[in-house]
């Protein structure tokens, strides 16, 4: 357990009253002292960051006799929404229960784990909260014809395709697609290097989580963050479009040290400053159809290349129903497009971060593209060492799709000049 | 959930729902073509669902779906005892939980007193969802209070410290004496009942105690910045089809006050559709009127249809 100092903009998100969850612990003098210690502190409220980047308060009360006879867990996560899946909440107060057996010399952080293991305290999750896409689902995929490698991130099943050795190109895709996107540029970056397609949690083969709450732009990052540690990726050069590149320039300010190169195409991070006409238009149209015809929306997206029917179906193929849509059709509302919404701050923080890496950038674009253009230019501001934009003509938003083996031989032809 | 007394069931004979949002059990009642237009149906202090019992009939058949949930703290709902779990933003959350786990796309909010900010705050979290709002005897805003919540009979008298207590808790001021002592059009003793019964648990009434408490009389006061946030967003609804519906006799949130307010808000809102003989219940006094009136405007304006 870290205890942190919240920022002042952070304090001024909490305002007075802690939205709900009040657990009180009763501390026995032994443990407070301990957890006294431990935080510098007789009474009064410190904060800690929990491992689902919750923000937690902890209460210590001084009752009299110079020791702190009671303590109270505050969790405060963003207002007027609803709280996170319980799952998350029992594994943060789990994992402080254990930080409280860890401090105290008179308790067994063992002892802790088996009484709730007993007490059938599950911080996965639980049965039926989570689908996925059966495989046969995936049969005739046109060009794609690599064989899935699964991994885990906090109980859910990420998939990813891989091909090609050397140093890792990370391929990121965004809403609402999957790995498939880039079947047209794996074959030429697996010449050069390992390629590693993912799919999002709530996309591809991955898993699908059925609850709305349980997608947050912070569980995207944490999720994408553990996956990269656990494959244990090091120099990646990675590749990002659409929600690719607002998890994956979040992820590179947290790990720069794993980074050594990034492509950003038709994507942004923003800190909350408004979003283009065809973003809202696109925003309030995916939150209210009751189903995303992803075949349809690919193909009206695509200003150069037709899709064959096998390849529209492809992009079907993740959601036999509208059940297994949940992550895509939660993204469109997780972009932040107020100073306050969820996620602006921390991105306005990354951003702050990122100016200050010195690494090269490459901005492939496909022109045709309303909703991302004046990201380009932001991208450029952030990263002011970056190469001019190589602006494709006639490629719309999924430039993968309308000039992927162009904007390959692009970043090869990128990559080789650095060697 | 408590099971449904007898007398309950001629008067209110729909089953009750239950779903967890935010970690407590929310009743709600939910009829009607499951393909059509989501009608949320919000009511207030002190009452629940039951307030609606005369739209649903009138809605299903217009092949609309009628939800009408309890609040967490009233009705059929959970009643905690715990202050911070009956905030106005608290109970936002509690609806935009509902609505994220219903998966309700292009639906409309009803509502009226506290059905109000808790209603458009949720609104305003899920706006890209949201297709029409009508309004009735509520308020949205900071700084414009009416005289009923100034006065010392028998509200700022209900509400002062201890002697608040006293009435409200202990003798159940507001809990057994809401809609069934100002209506107009008079009520059976069941009715009264079925607004009654479900506090009648001693201390079930927290809510009823909280809700006061916090509308924001003054800059700091419990919900005043929460509700100055939702007045801040209110120009993002500019263009959702509003309908103003009244009652003449409304003393709570009186026509010439917060239903000139609320057009001011919303220019381009329909009404305020003005009603007789009724008062700050209005679902309550004019019930097969304000639905018929409810029905013609979503039939013109949005259309049984959820695509």
């Amino acid at each position: 357990v870290k205890f942190i100092s919240p920022a002042t903009e952070e304090l001024s998100l909490l305002r007075a009253d802690p939205l709900l969850s009040e657990q009180e612990l009763d501390v026995r003098p032994d443990v407070a002292e301990a957890v006294e210690r431990a935080v510098g502190k007789r009474a009064g409220k410190v904060y800690w960051r929990s491992r689902h980047d919750h923000l937690y308060a902890l209460e210590l009360a001084d009752l009299g006799r110079g020791r702190p006879s009671m303590a109270t867990v505050y969790g405060h996560w963003d207002r007027f929404e609803p709280r996170p899946p319980e799952h998350e909440i029992d594994a943060d107060v789990l994992a402080f229960c254990v930080w409280v057996a860890e401090t105290a010399e008179s308790l067994n952080p063992a002892d802790v784990l088996k009484v709730a293991q007993f007490a059938g305290i599950k911080t996965g999750w639980p049965q039926g909260t989570v689908l996925r896409t059966p495989e046969e689902c995936f049969q005739n995929l046109p060009d794609f014809p690599y064989a899935p490698h699964y991994t885990e991130v906090e109980g859910l099943r990420v998939a990813y395709v891989e091909s090609g050795s050397g140093k890792p190109i990370l391929l990121l895709h965004g809403e609402p697609t999957w790995g498939y996107l880039y079947r047209h540029m794996i074959p030429p970056l697996s010449q050069i290097g390992r390629v590693i397609a993912p799919d999002l949690i709530g996309f591809g083969r991955s898993d699908k989580p059925l609850a709305a709450n349980a997608y947050s732009y912070k569980s995207h990052v944490r999720w994408l963050r553990t996956f990269v540690e656990t494959l244990d990726l090091s120099n990646i050069t990675l590749v990002c479009q659409d929600w690719g590149g607002l998890l994956g320039l979040r992820l590179l300010s947290q790990i720069p040290e794993r980074f050594s190169r990034l492509v950003a195409m038709n994507t942004g991070i923003s800190g909350g400053q408004s979003a283009t006409e065809a973003f809202y238009r696109w925003r309030r149209f995916s939150q209210r159809v009751p189903e995303l015809n992803v075949p349809l929306l690919m193909r009206n997206s695509l200003t150069k290349k037709k899709l064959s029917d096998a390849e529209a179906a492809a992009y079907q193929a993740p959601f036999p129903s509208r059940e297994y849509q949940m992550g895509a059709r939660v993204f469109p509302r997780l972009v932040p497009i107020r100073p306050d919404h969820r996620g602006a701050y921390e991105n306005r923080v990354a951003i702050e971060k990122l100016r200050t890496l010195d690494l090269p950038v490459l901005l492939p674009w496909g022109v045709e593209d309303a909703i991302t253009l004046p990201w380009r230019d932001e991208l450029r501001k952030i990263f002011s060492n970056s190469a001019p934009p190589i602006d494709l003509a006639g490629a719309g938003h999924f430039i993968q799709e309308d000039a992927g083996e162009e904007v390959a031989q692009h970043i090869m032809k990128w990559m080789k000049g650095q060697a | 959930m408590p099971p449904k007394p007898a007398f309950l069931e001629p008067l209110f004979p729909w089953h009750q729902h239950q779903i967890t949002v935010n970690g407590r059990r929310m009743a709600y009642i939910d009829e009607g073509d499951p393909a059509g237009r989501p009608i949320l149906l919000l009511s207030g202090n002190p009452t629940w669902g039951f307030l609606y019992r005369d739209f649903i009939q009138p809605l299903t058949q217009a092949g609309y779906r009628a939800i009408a949930p309890d609040w967490i703290g009233a009705g059929y709902s959970d009643h905690p005892r715990v202050d911070a779990a009956l905030t106005l933003a608290h109970h936002v959350a509690d609806l935009v939980s509902l609505i994220d786990q219903l998966d309700l796309n292009v639906f409309v909010i009803v509502w009226q007193d506290w059905g109000g900010p808790q209603g458009v705050g949720a609104s305003l979290q899920r706006i890209e969802k949201l297709s029409g709002l009508v309004l009735m005897s509520t308020w949205l805003y900071t700084g414009l209070l009416s005289k009923f919540h100034t006065s010392p009979k028998p509200w700022t008298t209900w509400h002062a410290p201890l002697i608040g207590q006293y009435f409200m808790k202990r003798h159940k001021a507001l809990s057994q004496h809401g809609p069934s002592t100002i209506t107009v059009r008079g009520m059976s003793e069941e009715e009264a009942l079925a607004y009654h019964h479900v506090f009648e648990e001693a201390d079930s009434d927290h809510v009823v105690l909280t809700w006061p408490r916090t509308i924001p009389m003054g800059e700091g006061d419990r919900g005043w910045a929460d509700m100055k946030a939702i007045e801040n967003r209110l120009p993002e609804l500019a263009e959702t089809p509003v309908l103003l519906l009244w009652g003449s006799q409304d003393e709570v949130f009186p026509i010439e006050q917060h239903g000139a307010r609320m057009k001011q808000l919303f220019p381009h809102a329909e009404g305020p559709i003005v009603l007789d003989r009724c008062r700050h219940f209005m679902q309550d006094d004019q019930g097969p009127e304000i639905a018929a009136a409810m029905v013609e405007f979503f039939n013109r304006r949005l259309g049984a249809g959820a695509k």
